[in-house]
């Protein structure tokens, strides 16, 4: 096979070439197109290239503007529309992979680099992780090379002669992509995007199903790294809040209608106390108006570009969908109370809906909490009591943490405490709430991320997606909400160690863990170092960051102007050195002929009359003239000199190049120790 | 050799005349030389249309990674601006520095299709690749690599359309490499003069009949054995110093002279003898009869208005008549 690729008439060889790269660009799409746009631009592009190895013609103009009529029909069915960002991507993947069918003229295979260009960047839409970087560069590469092959128009040269050009001008183009980069202003969108622009990025959700979390373990990639001031709190203390979630229908955890929840004041009475922890987090996108700070934050972190506002359930909220990675600066107190301390009046005011549970779920459960109730010993006991009796339960009744539990049926709280007693999380956070509910205690449910690890490498703190956990809050007399973390009963170590369950991984993985775990977990933090270092410096390249390197640069209050004045100038600068160097290289710059003209402007001052083509040799003559009689050694001194400038010019035998420069160097040296004629 | 091209009517398309008038003066002052070494000063570079297509390609990618806030949408944006920035060098670069020596063509026939050998020197350590030459207005492009520290020979191909002593004419070098954005070309005027003889007629009439060395026998006699140019088919027992061997040689078929005819006639083409009204119509029969006469190894006259060129034959010979004609 691969003697027959070398044999290839270029043209089919170009042709293979060029849809091996737009394979290559298409690839890392394919997770997120149609199936249907995947298997006909992946069809389109075989196709081609077996009429290119078996040299056929190329389709007819009909079977192309019917691929079209199909590719839009679909575009229109799957999509709903033409327009948008996600049938755009899958429109113009479809025309790359239609356009190579129609690769006659010379205009068409430009057309095939621009598009090419455009998908590319359509990649990053779905991800900008390192690895899609890389794969694009792989990909820029490629087309270039592609690009410069097509302008290589003789023979049949090496495609790597045309990669080595490629290369090289991508490698000397990097400076002006890096000063670009730097210095080109960022600008807020310039108009409205489609609002399917963000879509496809996971995490948290804002209901909680059972099983919705146990996804989310699967997934460990990174929610946040955080960057604490000093040392981080010790682990259990790490429970970073999302969503509270208040009411169940029997399925599903949802947060208390707004209505609601307005019934209790905004302030919720938070106080705080003990020492602060001060951090910053890198958030990554979540697509949601959340960001995530430790239980409990009273002053407002600091998120550039956001307002963010806390709501009455201590969750702090910004005022639109956290879209791209954003920093920010926050600091929590792990010792806090919160919460109504007191129920006034005659029941649980403000807190009824605290306690609701759906009728006709989890019988066995309300049987379980009467059953409870009638033990004397609990019967009048408080929340706390009942709570630590719970708990107590979960802790000796052989229940079990699991990642997976099986499908649960209606009952689901009834099948963890008493049929399959295991359970993830969230089943455990679940059950237990419903049982609280049960004993009349105001128990909910909250959502967030508890724990993480620290990356050796860069020493940022990781939180990643398989950190996402569900806790309980109870609400006690005095106390107001007190957290209860159930999942602690049923496995201690999920919450304060390192260790946890992993969740299965890839083969390769899997082996290299089997080897050697420890190589195994540095490479992992190496490479998340990398990844952490690739969304500060690249990704999280903001405009406030701009800014502040103007400000580094010593502008006293930058705008987005100064960037732009700082730009051009540079560019003028650079203009102005390329100008200059071109009048430089206009005149006179041979060394040889320099040296000449400076040991002839010698003679000229001594009275000596050489014209101006004169060679060594006719110098040395002119030299031996004006000494003839008196100071012969000086004379020939310099004769001996002036022949030597000759030599290293027009002596034929020696190699042209061979240390000519080393020479030349030499005889320049020795110009200022001559004794040259005086005025 | 190439014209002027004629000027378009300053009344029906006056831009378009402005334009050849430009191009006339721009020409004209160039400097005729055969060697051109190509500097900043005689290369120039415009973008084509492509490079305009990537400039909105890289546009549409700018408002994408704008309006999508795509960091490594920038960055694509910016890389591929650099590469193209790099790109427009390397492609001047590809002319610039290298240097053009025409090797002078031999004279050749007018419409006839000739060639002329320019040799390009390139000095640097890097090969340039994919250089175009042709005759300036042509668009007939004979394509080039050019090693590193190498020299490429590329042969021209061109149509001198009229006879006479011409300048080569202007040549242009152009290239494209390495992104087809830009177009990097030079003028060159070589200062080689070439001559361009007639261009023969096609299918001329045979050879007129000798005339009678002074006072001989009429031609007539000679008309009626159809000998018109002192050669006949050999015969058997021609004498071996009758046969015409430059003949043999060249076109492998045995003639004799025929000795009576040889010694009565002599061959005059004679420029009022042709029967033709127009004097490049003339020139060019002539031009045919040149020839043949030379292909027999006869002996032959010239006469041109205001120059007769006595009989005799060889390459010498031929050369003289030949450039009488082109010069005429």
């Amino acid at each position: 096979m691969l003697n027959r690729l070398k044999v290839l008439p270029r043209d089919a060889r170009d042709t293979l070439f060029l849809l091996a790269v737009i394979a290559w660009v298409i690839m890392p799409q394919v997770g997120n197109l149609p199936a249907w746009c995947s298997l006909l631009a992946g069809g389109v592009l075989v196709w081609r290239g077996w009429l290119a190895l078996t040299a056929r013609p190329l389709p007819g103009k009909w079977w192309l503007l019917g691929l079209l009529a199909v590719t839009l029909g679909a575009t229109l069915y799957t999509h709903r529309t033409l327009l948008g960002r996600d049938a755009g991507v899958t429109m113009i993947v479809v025309l790359l992979a239609l356009k190579t069918l129609e690769l006659r003229a010379r205009r068409d295979a430009f057309v095939i680099f621009f598009l090419g260009f455009f998908t590319m960047l359509t990649n990053f839409f779905f991800s900008q992780s390192l690895l899609t970087a890389a794969a694009m560069l792989i990909g820029l590469l490629g087309l270039l090379t592609a690009l410069v092959n097509a302008h290589m128009v003789v023979g049949r040269p090496a495609l790597m002669a045309a990669f080595r050009t490629a290369s090289w001008m991508t490698l000397l183009g990097a400076p002006i992509m890096a000063l670009l980069f730097v210095l080109f202003p960022r600008l807020a969108p310039l108009w409205g995007i489609p609002s399917d622009a963000m879509s496809g990025r996971s995490g948290l959700s804002s209901t909680m199903q059972i099983g919705n979390i146990a996804s989310l373990v699967l997934d460990s990639s990174i929610a946040m790294r955080i960057k604490f001031e000093g040392r981080p709190p010790p682990q259990p203390d790490l429970y970073f809040r999302g969503p509270v979630l208040s009411s169940f229908d029997g399925r599903e955890w949802r947060p208390l209608p707004p209505g609601l929840s307005q019934r209790m004041p905004p302030s919720s009475g938070l106080v705080v106390s003990g020492t602060a922890v001060n951090y910053e987090v890198t958030l990554e996108p979540n697509n949601r108006p959340w960001i995530f700070v430790m239980d409990a934050t009273p002053g407002t972190p600091r998120v550039p570009g956001f307002q963010p506002t806390m709501t009455p359930d201590l969750q702090w909220v910004v005022d639109r969908p956290v879209t791209d990675i954003v920093r920010y600066a926050a600091s929590s107190y792990p010792d806090f109370r919160f919460g109504p301390l007191s129920a006034k009046g005659n029941t649980l005011i403000g807190l009824q809906e605290y306690v609701d549970l759906p009728p006709g779920f989890n019988p066995r459960t309300l049987q379980l909490a009467a059953d409870l109730r009638r033990d004397p010993r609990l019967a009048t006991a408080g929340a706390a009591t009942l709570a630590a009796a719970v708990m107590d339960r979960l802790r000796t009744g052989g229940y079990r943490y699991t990642l997976a539990p099986g499908v649960t049926g209606q009952h689901s709280a009834d099948e963890f405490w008493f049929d399959t007693r295991e359970g993830f999380c969230e089943h455990i956070a679940s059950a237990f709430v419903v049982l609280m509910r049960a004993l009349d205690v105001p128990a909910r449910i909250v959502t967030g991320y508890q724990g993480g690890e620290i990356n050796g490498v860069d020493g940022f703190w990781a939180v990643r997606q398989s950190d996402a956990h569900a806790w309980a809050e109870i609400w006690q007399t005095g106390q107001g909400w007190v957290r209860v973390d159930p999942t602690s009963a049923v496995a201690p170590s999920r919450i304060g160690s390192l260790q946890r369950l992993q969740a299965p991984t890839g083969v390769f993985a899997g082996a290299l863990g089997g080897i050697s775990p420890d190589l195994a977990a540095r490479l992992r933090q190496g490479w998340e170092a990398l990844n952490n270092g690739w969304n500060q410096w690249v990704l999280n390249y903001t405009q406030s960051k701009q800014l502040d390197l103007l400000k580094n640069l010593g502008f006293e209050a930058p705008s987005w102007e100064d960037l732009s004045y700082l730009l051009i100038g540079i560019v003028v600068f650079v203009s102005l050195c390329g100008a200059a160097w071109t009048l430089w290289e206009r005149t006179q710059h041979d060394p040889w002929l320099r040296l000449l003209a400076r040991a002839r402007r010698k003679l000229v001052a001594a009275g000596i009359q050489v014209p101006p083509q004169a060679p060594p040799r006719e110098l040395a003559r002119q030299i031996k003239l004006h000494y003839e009689g008196a100071e012969t050694a000086r004379g020939q001194a310099l004769h001996d000199w002036l022949l030597r400038l000759e030599h290293l010019r027009y002596a034929p035998a020696a190699p042209a190049n061979l240390g000519a420069r080393a020479r030349l160097a030499t005889l320049r040296r020795e110009f200022n120790q001559l004794a040259w004629p005086d005025r | 050799m190439t014209p002027a091209p004629s000027l378009p009517n300053p009344l029906t398309s006056p831009v378009g005349h402005l334009q050849g008038r430009f191009r006339q003066w721009w020409q004209s002052r160039l400097p005729l030389t055969d060697t051109l070494a190509l500097t900043q000063r005689n290369v120039y570079i415009l973008p084509t249309r492509p490079g305009f297509m990537l400039g909105a390609t890289l546009l549409v990618l700018l408002v994408a990674s704008i309006n999508y806030q795509l960091n490594l949408g920038y960055l694509l944006t910016f890389l591929l601006s650099g590469s193209a920035v790099v790109g427009m060098h390397v492609c001047h670069g590809t002319l610039r520095g290298m240097t053009l020596h025409l090797i002078a063509p031999n004279n050749l026939f007018a419409l006839d299709t000739a060639f002329f050998d320019v040799k390009l020197i390139n000095s640097r350590r890097s090969p340039r690749y994919a250089i175009g030459l042709s005759v300036l207005g042509t668009g007939h492009w004979s394509w080039t690599d050019v090693a590193a520290q190498a020299e490429a020979l590329v042969r021209i191909a061109f149509r001198p359309e009229k006879r006479g002593r011409h300048r080569v004419p202007a040549l242009t070098a152009e290239t494209r490499f390495p992104l087809g954005t830009f177009r990097v070309w030079t003028v060159w005027r070589p200062a080689a003069e070439v001559l361009v003889y007639p261009a023969p007629e096609p299918l001329a009439p045979p050879l007129p009949p000798g005339e009678p060395r002074s006072g001989g026998a009429s031609a007539a006699s000679a008309q009626a054995t159809g000998e018109f140019d002192g050669v006949r088919a050999y015969r058997r027992g021609d004498p071996m110093k009758l046969v015409v061997w430059k003949k043999l040689a060249k076109a492998d078929e045995l003639v004799s002279r025929d000795t009576q005819h040889a010694q009565r006639y002599e061959l005059w083409l004679d420029f009022v003898q042709t029967g033709l009204p127009e004097t490049e119509a003339r020139l060019r029969r002539l031009c045919a009869w040149v020839l043949a006469a030379d292909r027999l190894g006869v002996d032959y006259g010239l006469r041109l208005p205001g120059l007769e060129i006595r009989p005799s034959c060889g390459a010498a010979h031929r050369l003289a008549c030949l450039e009488a004609l082109a010069l005429c």
